[in-house]
């Protein structure tokens, strides 16, 4: 009896937990979204007949999209060569990639401001090497959003692979060699698949993450570059528009469970394995 | 196909450690010879230059007569099975059968034919589209086998491919290794640490040491004639026995060791004998007697043990502990004092170790 049930009893606190402090609120922001007197979904009429909320919204999974592609990429491929190290160099890079982690999203961001600025180290090296006359107006555009999120990514993205990478017994890899696969061949037919649950523990971990930024956007893509993290703090915090806030976030939560379920069932398809 | 395998004064490191040192071994075409080694002893790193996972420091490796040594491992051509199976997990038996078509570009209806026919081979198709998580250990041996053999490689290479299996599986499984090279004809290097399996499926031995080939022959003469100490002791050869020649007289030679005693050897039996040399024998070879007249070693008799064929003594000499077996219809008690009796016929004679 107690057998059967004790289960459930291990499992009561952090479910009643999650119920008070997560299902809840979410819910009752998502439930403030369908109370408008002008029908059950105007709230999100709303945003959608706004060409500029729609255009902040594609701007934001673009960024998110792209952020996730090239972290990934060069996560991947760091993630790589640091599995491929031998010992005492492995955990060095190791060190050295999870050291950005160690200090604040603004702080990292902030240090973007100082990189991209029209006085910044990057400009400044343009401008003495001659690629250019004037500094460039490199800060506020979508690809200095993504840049500085793709910094802050990364570390994430290597921690997750290397783990995956290095799992990957060598002879396997080696049985693919004698079975005649180039290196090309079995880098694709047989180190990707079974990277395939790294890549989207990684995917989703970079997604979520850059689809709901705040700080990054806001320092370095400023009022131009408006994401929807930015855009419903202003909903929020400028307009007092709490409904179009909680429509907001109720959109970013669908979608980036779309997203999610997306990637898994992607990740089924490459790798029969991944869950 | 099948072609010969010549490895030539190969030397290999990890490191700045040598673990192989001038190895040389041929392999005729469509023979398996096994390498034979304790725990170390570099069987493993022999295999893995074959295949070209590792660079040899010094030394050619020719397959046919083509020369492997600078070759990467996938234009090699040859077929190995790890000692882990080392299958893919993400694919389904077929598709790690297909693998190795697939590199060859053969077509997939191609590819799934005789990948198909390969699994019927080793009585695997009704498994074709299990993933290798759920095989047993005996059927994901078979894949590998398979996978292996389908490439139809010049070369077959296994690496204790039976040592996760249990006994009696071990000893199915070689029987149908042995059966499926010997209808390829296909030239197979085995390696293990279990005697009683490489001497039962191979052609040739090599028994190996530290990095070296001690000896290099059919299991027969292994068995009756090893070269060394070092082999006489790996096939069973307990009771290694220093001794010294004092006097030749023709063919007879009187010999002693430890304690003083003489033995006399006959040169037609064992060939020329050097001044210093080691008798060896196994318990077999090494009668326990009461008859204290007998020309033997002087024993004091330890621990008996009853061996169904005989009983076997633990006996103290001035030469130390030995081994004898003694007649079952004589049992001899433990404290006695008795003779051991070196049998000629079951007795080898080698030099000595150190040298
Ligand atoms: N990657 C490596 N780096 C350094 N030393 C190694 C490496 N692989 C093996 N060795 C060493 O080389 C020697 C030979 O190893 P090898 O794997 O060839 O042994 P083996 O005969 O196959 O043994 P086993 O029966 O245990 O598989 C051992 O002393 C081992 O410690
Ligand atoms: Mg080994």
């Amino acid at each position: 009896m107690l057998k059967r049930h004790a289960g459930w009893v291990i499992a009561a606190p952090a479910t009643l937990a999650v119920i008070i402090f997560l299902v809840l609120p979410v819910a009752a922001t998502i439930g403030t979204t369908f109370g408008d007197p002008d029908g059950l979904f105007a709230a999100y009429a709303d945003f959608f007949n706004s060409g500029f909320r729609r255009n902040v919204l594609w701007r934001t999974l673009e960024i998110s999209l792209i952020t996730t592609a090239i972290s990934l990429f060069v996560g991947f491929l760091t993630a790589y060569v640091v599995a491929k190290s031998p010992g005492r160099l492995k955990s060095l890079l190791i060190i050295a990639a999870v050291f950005p982690l160690l200090t604040g999203v603004v702080v990292r961001s902030f240090a973007w401001l100082i990189m991209l600025g029209k006085n910044g180290i990057l400009n400044n090296f343009l401008v003495a090497i001659g690629v250019t006359n004037e500094p460039l107006s490199m800060l506020y555009t979508q690809g200095a959003v993504i840049a500085a999120m793709v910094y802050l990514f990364v570390p994430l993205t290597i921690l997750t692979l290397v783990g995956v990478l290095e799992n990957i017994p060598e002879d396997v890899v080696q049985a693919s060699a004698s079975l005649g696969a180039t290196p090309a061949a079995t880098f694709r037919q047989v180190i990707l698949p079974l990277a395939v649950p790294g890549l989207i523990v990684g995917a989703v971990l970079v997604f979520t993450g850059s689809f709901t930024a705040y700080a990054t956007p806001q320092l370095v893509g400023g009022e131009r570059q408006m994401v929807m993290g930015t855009l419903m703090y202003q909903r929020a915090m400028v307009s007092f528009d709490w409904v179009g806030a909680s429509t907001i976030a109720a959109i970013m939560v669908v979608l980036t469970i779309t997203v999610v379920l997306a990637m898994s069932r992607m990740a089924r398809r490459l790798n029969p394995m991944a869950t | 196909m099948t072609l010969p395998l010549t490895i030539e004064n190969l030397t290999a490191h990890y490191g700045p450690t040598k673990v192989l040192e001038d190895l040389s071994l041929s392999v005729g075409a469509g023979e398996l010879v096994s390498l034979l080694g304790a725990s170390g002893c570099g069987k493993t790193t022999t295999l893995r230059l074959v295949a070209g996972f590792l660079e040899p420091t010094a030394g050619t490796i020719l397959l046919g007569g083509k020369d492997l040594t600078k070759l990467p491992a996938y234009k090699r051509d040859i077929g190995l099975v790890f000692q882990n199976y080392a299958l893919f997990p993400h694919l389904s038996v077929l598709e790690n059968v297909a693998f190795g078509l697939k590199q060859r570009g053969i077509s997939p209806a191609e590819r799934q034919k005789r990948a198909l026919a390969m699994l019927e081979r080793v009585g695997l198709s009704p498994l074709a589209d299990r993933l290798p998580g759920a095989l047993s250990g005996g059927q994901k041996q078979r894949v590998a086998l398979a996978r292996a053999l389908v490439i139809e490689p010049p070369l077959l290479m296994f690496d204790e491919p039976l040592s996760n299996l249990d006994a009696k599986l071990r000893i199915d499984m070689r029987v149908e290794i042995r059966q499926l090279q010997r209808a390829n004809g296909t030239t197979s290097v085995y390696v293990t640490h279990d005697q009683e399996e490489a001497f039962s499926i191979s052609d040739r031995v090599a028994i190996m040491n530290a990095g070296r080939i001690m000896q290099f022959d059919t299991p027969e003469v292994l068995y009756q004639r090893p070269a060394n100490a070092f082999v006489a002791r790996f096939v069973g050869f307990e009771n290694l026995i220093p001794m010294h020649v004092l006097a030749r007289q023709g063919e007879q030679v009187i010999a002693e060791a430890a304690g003083g005693v003489k033995l006399h050897f006959n040169q037609d039996r064992f060939g020329q004998i050097p001044d210093d040399f080691v008798l060896a024998a196994r318990a077999d070879g090494l009668a326990a007697t009461a008859n204290l007249a007998a020309e033997g070693l002087p024993a004091m008799l330890g621990l008996r043990t009853y061996l169904g064929r005989a009983y076997q003594y633990q006996c103290e000499t001035a030469a130390g502990l030995l081994v004898a077996n003694g007649s079952l219809s004589d049992p001899l008690r433990s404290g006695d004092g008795a003779r051991l009796v070196p049998l000629p016929e079951q007795c080898c004679i080698l030099a000595p170790e150190h040298s």
